[in-house]
């Protein structure tokens, strides 16, 4: 088989894509899932964690990405979950798509997917925790963006493994938690700085551990994919 | 040639044991600031020294595993991660207990402690990954990408307090320890490593027996053609 | 002269109160620890004798 120019693996993964957001628009039930899940969720910690409105202001940042990490274990698993039923992925392997194409639509579906319930939830979390965001837009939008891929790309990697195994839903956050608690740590602390104020200038210095960390997780997905999905 | 190895090395790794932490807790003097405290250095840092070593070789074979399929790599790796996650846990939790007296914590989520408890929780995922998939050698295939995704924390673990400000201490070489504890950590780090070898290779022969009893058709056998006259398990 | 005396007499007796700024005792720690070290090698080592090989191994030279 002969391999595809680069050009070849982004148009396929953009047709891929678009295929996933067609179908997720059409149902928007995964969506809509999503949202109640991770709207409870920062309920629940604020019920949890009592009335004490300076820590969760202070923490707030921490209990928006849990909500997105927790919310997304469901939505990285479904991701996946639609190929094989039908058989789909044995369709998708046997068109000409290479195997990267279909891992570079599933991580960026998942990106969009994450950072699009990231934006709903901040004005919840504004509300809930009354925090206010201290830095620019341009600033919160980077760090969910970053966080967010730092979550989907080595999240989609393991939910097409998970998906295969016994207790699937066991094992995806089982292997998915300890990889991007690094990733995680980063980006609380730039969230924290972007809602309270950055006096000390520290928020690049976050920015480049994420930036380090989607460097290394999409390049390895990119590399390590088509080995997952191989028959 | 194996059973050379699996005869001699556990007198030599008992006799290293015995002498370098004879030495440890008896001859060697006791620390300046910590006093007799220290002296579970000379436990702690073999441990997590060999589990870095352990998880490191589990990289190599899950590297090596994706170019050349075999099941004595596959094998190999699955003992590698299971002896490192081992001494792995017994080196942090050594760590713990050291830290009470010396810092005053069991624990603190400096950077060092935060990826050594990473690599702890990462590989018992890797250990239930090789549970929970039946087929073995979409096990294999899966595992190796798991141990090389896994495999990122490593180095990130051994350079954290280099490259952060860290409570634990920096990296302990003959320039940094007092000659007379130098001798006794040594020979305790020999010791270990003689115990992760021979711990790898029984291990290793578990996993091969299971492979074998998995895997009983030679047709089954990855990237090898139906080979009769090759007994199951052989790669 | 008879005043710097003194004052080195004090000195000595103020030194002598100061700790030597080290952690006195702490052997429980120490054999906590190599005790744990000990068990764990003793077990895994149990744990790898009861799972080795029911019959000797066919084949695959190591």
């Amino acid at each position: 088989m002969s391999r595809p120019r680069p050009i070849g693996i982004l148009r396929a993964a953009l047709v891929l894509l678009g295929k996933d957001l067609l179908i997720e628009w059409r149902t928007r039930a995964r969506l809509n899932a999503l949202v109640f899940f991770a709207l409870s969720t920062l309920l629940l910690f604020s019920f949890a964690l009592g009335p004490d409105t300076k820590l969760l202001e202070r923490n707030a940042g921490g209990y928006l990405w849990l909500a997105i990490l927790f919310a997304s274990t469901l939505s990285l698993g479904e991701s996946f979950r639609i190929e094989y039923e039908n058989a789909c992925m044995d369709g998708l392997r046997l068109a000409p798509a290479d195997a990267r194409a279909i891992f570079l639509s599933k991580a960026v579906g998942n990106t969009l997917l994450l950072v699009l319930l990231g934006s709903l939830l901040i004005p919840v979390m504004v509300a809930l925790y009354g925090v206010k965001v201290v830095l620019g837009v341009g600033e919160l939008m980077a760090t969910l963006v970053l966080g967010c891929m730092a979550l989907a790309a080595p999240g989609s990697v393991y939910a097409a493994i998970a998906n295969n195994a016994r207790a699937r839903d066991v094992l995806l956050p089982l292997l998915l938690f300890p990889l991007i608690v690094p990733a995680l740590l980063a980006a609380t602390k730039a969230m924290a700085l972007v809602l309270q104020g950055d006096p000390m200038d520290q928020l690049g210095s976050w920015f480049g551990l994420l930036g380090g960390f989607n460097l290394i997780y999409w390049g390895l997905g990119f590399l390590l994919f088509p080995r997952v999905i191989e028959d | 040639m194996g059973k050379f190895f699996r005869m001699a090395l556990p007198p030599i790794a008992l006799g290293l044991l015995a002498v370098g932490h004879y030495i440890g807790l008896f001859v060697a003097p006791p620390d300046r600031e910590m006093g007799d405290v220290q002296r579970i250095m000379y436990a702690h840092v073999p441990a997590v020294w060999v589990a870095l070593v352990g998880l490191t070789l589990n990289f190599i074979c899950s590297v090596t595993y994706l170019f050349k399929q075999s099941w004595k790599t596959d094998s190999l790796a699955e003992a590698s991660a299971e002896v490192g996650l081992m001494f792995g846990a017994v080196g942090v939790l050594l760590g713990a207990i050291w830290g009470k007296p010396t810092w005053g914590v069991y624990w603190t989520w400096d950077p060092r402690l935060t990826t050594a408890a990473i690599m702890l929780v990462t590989y018992m995922g890797y250990m239930a990954l090789r549970r929970f998939v039946e087929d073995p050698e979409k096990r294999a295939t899966w595992s190796s990408v798991v141990g090389i995704i896994s495999a990122v924390n490593l180095p990130i673990i051994w350079f954290s307090v280099k490259w952060w400000r860290s409570l634990h201490q920096v990296q302990s070489s003959p320039k940094t320890v007092d000659p007379e504890m130098v001798v006794p950590l040594r020979v305790s780090a020999f010791a270990f490593l003689a115990f992760m070898i021979l711990f790898i290779i029984h291990r290793y022969r578990i996993a091969q027996y299971e492979r074998q009893l998995e895997v009983a058709l030679p047709e089954a056998l990855p990237g090898d053609g139906a080979g009769a006259n090759r007994t199951a398990g052989a790669a | 002269m008879s005043s710097l005396s003194s004052l080195v007499v004090l000195a000595q007796a103020a030194a002598g109160e100061v700790g030597s700024g080290r952690i006195q005792g702490g052997w429980g720690f120490v054999w906590v620890s190599y005790g744990i070290t000990w068990g764990a090698l003793a077990l895994y080592s149990l744990s790898l004798w009861i799972r080795r090989p029911k019959n000797s191994p066919v084949g695959p030279k190591e």
